[in-house]
């Protein structure tokens, strides 16, 4: 009886060991978002700095933490392809500029909601070079209503980036590409005219 | 299953409607011979565009100077510990609605879950959620025509109603005779408890709208995507694989080499 009982132990302690081992990318993913959303809250809250600070910060912890290119790219849709080296590199900055202008300032909003992580799953497509993890987070807004953040984190080794945040079930990514797509297949259909309306954006 | 006069003139009106965005909207012109232009233009799904986009702007107009701030007074005058039994009531006045969808989707788990949602509300006049750690059911007509296997078709925007799809709007006008709450209770109810809805559900999300405004390129495509993947989320239950709700972009560590283009395509699709 008692072999029996440290058997059942046995198997007990095993399976959920190799499973880790096997997900373990879903851990660190959810180790990222929380360090990720710490340090956000960290600098990029405070209200005694100034806005251009805040920008400044917020680009660095965009770049780290965010797949900005790989986004840039997927959201630019088909006409990356015709697009020129030039028009590119243009297109990427002004991409990112656009978000930080967009995001940024937001933080400043913030007074002590609560952010909270709660756990990962693992989504990693088949055939895929990397890991992907979706992260399940929720913020407070208020008493009676929260928001429900899922982040995408690729990762490969000891790299981790966020490849797409979803607010209640809805791709940033997707809808920043389907209104992109939009614009662009009224001027023009190249990435320039894009790139023309991001300026604008930017500057305005 | 028309049980007043009442229900007829609003059927009347909504198909009334419906036929004046359909006829008003000739099919907006692809261009033909660029592939680009004809995918982009296949993606969007959207050949009633221009008078879409007629409606679209009276809609906004009708949020900005009725709806909006009703929803801003009932989010800031209305106290706190009242919303949460407002917002119950209207959910719990769902549940039939969408237990008669839930069978007809064949989906027993969510169909009892529904019933037992509301009766167990009952003795509390609806006021209460009595299951307050698990998302409402919601299910209705446009959910069930999906899951029998009809196309969404191209994207509608009602008038007043919002965005919608060709599959979406039969579901609507369905729902309006098939509804429980609406057989036994009257279509009064009914476009009370859609009124009341509607400002519940704007009172939540005025900030976001007012950013989604004032930083998107395109309102109208942008809001064109969120009614899309809300939609997609509802009919999938929020289930569906993880792998399949995200789009496929790379890591992409190094600076975008030319000539490639392998993340365009969204696994979804």
């Amino acid at each position: 009886m008692r072999y029996i009982a440290a058997i059942v132990l046995a198997l007990a302690l095993a399976t959920p060991a190799t499973m880790a081992r096997a997900d373990s990318h879903i851990d660190a993913s959810v180790n990222f978002i929380d360090q990720l959303a710490n340090q956000a809250i960290g600098s990029l809250t405070d209200k005694s700095i100034t806005a251009e600070k805040r920008r400044d910060e917020f680009r660095k912890l965009f770049r780290d933490g965010f797949a900005v290119n790989g986004i840039a790219r997927f959201v630019a849709g088909r006409y990356w392809r015709k697009a020129s080296d030039a028009e590119r590199t243009e297109y990427l900055s002004l991409f990112e500029d656009v978000i930080v202008n967009t995001w940024a300032d937001r933080f400043s909003l913030y007074s002590g909601q609560k952010f909270e992580v709660r756990g990962g799953i693992d989504a990693t497509p088949e055939k895929s070079k990397q890991n992907v993890a979706l992260v399940k987070s929720w913020f407070f807004t208020s008493l009676t209503s929260s928001v429900q953040i899922e982040w995408r984190v690729a990762s490969k080794d000891d790299l981790f980036k966020i490849i797409d945040v979803k607010l209640e079930g809805i791709s940033m990514a997707t809808t920043q590409r389907d209104e992109f797509n939009s614009v662009v297949s009224k001027s023009g259909r190249t990435l320039s005219s894009l790139i023309k309306e991001l300026r604008t954006r930017r500057d305005g | 299953m028309l049980n007043s006069v009442s229900d007829f003139r609003f059927f009347r009106f909504v198909m009334a409607l419906t036929l004046m965005v359909a006829v008003s909207a000739c099919a907006m012109q692809s261009s033909e011979g660029d592939p680009d232009a004809r995918a982009a233009y296949d993606e969007a799904n959207d050949p009633f565009e221009p008078a879409n986009r007629m409606v679209f702007g009276a809609n906004v107009m009708v949020d900005q100077l009725v709806l909006q701030p009703v929803a801003v007074t009932y989010r800031d005058l209305f106290p706190d510990e009242l919303k949460i039994p407002v917002q119950n009531f209207i959910t719990n006045l769902f549940t039939p609605l969408s237990f008669l969808h839930a069978l007809l989707q064949g989906d027993m788990d969510r169909a009892e879950r529904a019933a037992a949602s509301f009766f167990t509300a009952l003795p509390t006049f609806l006021l209460a959620d009595t299951f307050p750690d698990e998302n409402p059911v919601f299910e209705d007509a446009g959910q069930t025509l999906a899951i029998w296997g009809f196309e969404e078709g191209p994207y509608i925007m009602l008038p007043l109603l919002g965005p919608s799809s060709v599959r979406a709007t039969i579901g609507t006008v369905t729902n309006f005779f098939v509804d429980p709450v609406g057989i036994v209770a009257g279509s009064g109810v009914t476009i009370g408890r859609a009124a009341g809805n509607a400002v519940v559900k704007r009172s939540r999300d005025i900030e976001q709208v007012r950013e989604l405004q004032r930083t998107s390129l395109d309102y109208y495509a942008a809001v064109r995507s969120l009614y899309r993947q809300q939609r997609a989320a509802k009919i999938r239950n929020g289930a569906g694989t993880p792998v399949q709700s995200g789009p496929t972009i790379g890591l992409d560590l190094d600076q975008p080499s030319p000539g490639e283009g392998k993340e365009e395509t969204p696994v979804t699709k």
